[in-house]
């Protein structure tokens, strides 16, 4: 099993290389750049002479591979440069929002799995039954609505009619709880409710699909025979096989969420990766602009690896050849 | 004949819809002995495994019901039995074991996981007293690393090794009972003799009976004491294995037997039975072979022949055929 994971994380190098490159390449495609806007600035003196002292400064006058080479250098020594627009180190940064980001992402994978298991699982075993054909409905309704619409709704009912949760940020400027547990499980409810209810819709769907596969397998029907109880049957014997599927396609979406999270943290305005990636793409923060997108790449990777890993882990017939 | 283990009676078992009723066993009777093998022959669709299922309360619902009939197993009437009591009966004192060795056993659990957890359910063993009972299950029926194979998965065996482990395991708890769908018919010609004689040697040495389910008229010779030839739900003829090899008498049974290629005869064409069996949804109201006998006549398809006892202990569905 290590052999295996160190061979995949081997594995990961070459497409990562394949990402910077063409990180790289887009971003220098858009027109523009950070300093651009100083020439035209009334209120500074001989801009033009300050904008190429700044392109020089920050080795943007030298050719694209030379930059490439540059900065692919300073990476592998652990310096992802300067923010222009911040004027902090990229690595401060991300240290600054990525938490934030993660904690939204965790908890929406977490509502995810535990809201969505069991009523898959309850469906499959009641099939065709009231509760099963009212929530497949909802399922399909929920999985067809993109999630920043409703991030709007649950803005609208929540924190606008009811007053009962927050509508932005992480936690409370002031008041009494300010900056509590509590305050802080406020704040986040909203954002990763946001985040979660298409793919927890999407997931009671598959659940319940898996499920109702293994369900009439010649297997099954050897548990009967041997007399085991239901509950036995369901969880050991049907669950345990159905999850197989479930947790590989867990893993690929990890990453997807953390691209679905850019929009909804930009409707609560919280503070994460989402912000400080389209704030860098609209100041045209080179450094800034490639850190994040190599972030959101390894993301998506890592996501691919413990897909696979949950995968070898859950099922042996992968796990032994 | 010995003493009796499990006594069918008028067994009835139909699938119901809205639309139809499918009558896949339709009053079988037959009585399995302590210690004898019971053959039950037959073609797709005559309701043999339909009748396996029913003893084991497998039946699938909530379509397929046991509508009439007892099966008494001892003195225990199965039919009455509540889901749970029926929990206590599968596996350990009536167990079963399938035709597809490669789909019959879970693919994420060990063999050992598999062949225990019924231990620890009927027997109340701890896991590492199942976990030995297992090995030595599987060193009964062959294993020679029987310590590696508890903890080896389903995909690293061969077919026929499934069906031995899947042998052991019904075995494990010392079933009364041995009920066998067709436990040979996915295997190669070598393995199905290894699996037989297994089946056959298990028998003598525990005393379990066995219920042997099967379209393989060699495997009924080679294994079977008492048989019953079933068609379109209903028992046609049945017998000792012996009486109705040599004194066929159901027009059905014959033209199975006449069906078996025989090795020293050329032959063009291989002699099949016209026709094919009629739909359980709707069945004729005289005898449900008359469509296919070469020797139909008006009466046959009038009235129902009755199962008659025409020699001692064989007994025959079929007009034509009386003492």
């Amino acid at each position: 099993m290590a052999t295996y994971i160190i061979r995949r994380l081997l594995g990961l190098i070459p497409t990562l290389f394949v990402i910077t490159v063409i990180g790289f390449l887009m971003m220098h495609a858009m027109p523009g750049n950070a300093f651009e806007a100083l020439v035209f600035n009334p209120k500074i003196k001989n801009g033009a002479a300050l904008y190429h002292r700044l392109l020089a400064q920050n080795g943007l006058d030298q050719s694209l591979p030379v930059q490439y080479i540059h900065w692919i250098g300073n990476i592998l020594q652990g310096n992802f440069g300067i923010s222009y627009n911040y004027q902090q180190p990229v690595s401060q940064l991300i240290g600054t929002y990525l938490p934030n980001t993660l904690l939204l992402a965790v908890t929406a994978e977490i509502l995810i799995l535990i809201i969505s298991i069991p009523i898959g699982l309850y469906q499959a075993r009641k099939v065709n039954g009231p509760f099963d054909v009212s929530f497949s409905f909802i399922a399909v309704l929920l999985y067809s609505i993109p999630g920043f619409v409703f991030a709007l709704f649950l803005l609208f009912i929540f924190s606008f009619s009811l007053g009962w949760l927050p509508s932005q940020g992480t936690i409370s400027a002031s008041g009494a709880n300010a900056g509590s547990f509590l305050d802080h499980l406020q704040h986040l409810l909203l954002p990763a409710l946001a985040l979660a209810l298409p793919s927890l819709a999407g997931y009671t769907r598959l659940t319940r699909g898996y499920t109702l596969q293994i369900i009439v397998a010649d297997f099954v029907r050897t548990a009967k025979a041997k007399g085991l109880g239901s509950k036995r049957i369901m969880f050991r014997h049907i669950f345990r096989n159905a999850i197989i599927p479930l947790v590989t396609q867990f893993g690929f979406d990890i990453g997807g969420l953390f691209g679905g999270a850019i929009l909804i943290e930009q409707i609560f305005t919280w503070p994460g990766m989402g912000e400080l990636s389209l704030n860098a793409t609209l100041n045209r923060d080179y450094p800034l602009i490639l850190a994040t997108t190599l972030l959101f790449a390894v993301m998506v990777l890592i996501g691919n690896l413990i897909a696979d890993i949950l995968l070898a882990a859950s099922d042996p017939r992968i796990r032994l050849n | 004949m010995s003493e009796p283990l499990l006594k069918v009676k008028n067994l009835k078992t139909y699938f119901t819809s809205r639309h139809s009723q499918v009558k896949a066993v339709d009053g079988v009777d037959f009585v399995v002995g302590k210690g004898r093998v019971l053959g039950i022959v037959g073609e797709s669709g005559s309701g043999k495994s339909m009748t396996s299922l029913s003893i084991m309360g497998l039946v699938p619902g909530p379509q397929g019901k046991i509508v009439e009939g007892e099966i008494l197993l001892e003195d225990m009437d199965l039919v009455k039995l509540s889901d749970k009591q029926m929990e206590n009966v599968r596996g350990n004192l009536v167990s079963m074991i399938f035709q597809e060795p490669m789909t019959a056993l879970n693919p994420v659990l060990t063999i050992g996981e598999q062949i225990s957890e019924m231990l620890i359910k009927h027997r109340s063993m701890r896991k590492s007293e199942a976990m030995a009972k297992a090995i030595e299950m599987l060193r009964s029926v062959g294993f020679a690393r029987a310590e590696q194979i508890v903890k080896e998965y389903p995909h690293q065996l061969s077919g026929g090794m499934r069906q031995r482990a899947m042998i052991a395991m019904a075995m494990s708890c010392e079933p009364k009972l041995l009920i066998a769908d067709e436990p040979t018919t996915a295997l190669d010609v070598t393995i199905q003799a290894q699996v037989l004689e297994l089946m056959k040697d298990l028998r003598d040495r525990t005393g379990t009976s066995v219920v042997l389910i099967t379209h393989d008229l060699g495997v009924i010779a080679e294994m079977a004491d008492d048989m019953i030839v079933m068609y379109g739900g209903q028992v046609v003829e049945s017998g000792t294995a012996d009486d109705v090899f040599e004194v066929t008498l159901h027009p059905y049974t014959k033209a199975l037997l006449a069906s078996i290629p025989v090795i020293d005869e050329e032959r063009d064409r291989l002699y099949a039975i016209p026709g094919t069996v009629p739909s359980a949804a709707n069945f004729p109201v005289g005898c449900r072979f008359a469509d296919r006998c070469s020797l139909v006549e008006t009466r046959c398809r009038e009235t129902m022949p009755e199962l008659q006892e025409v020699r001692t202990g064989h007994w025959v569905r079929c007009h034509l055929v009386t003492k």
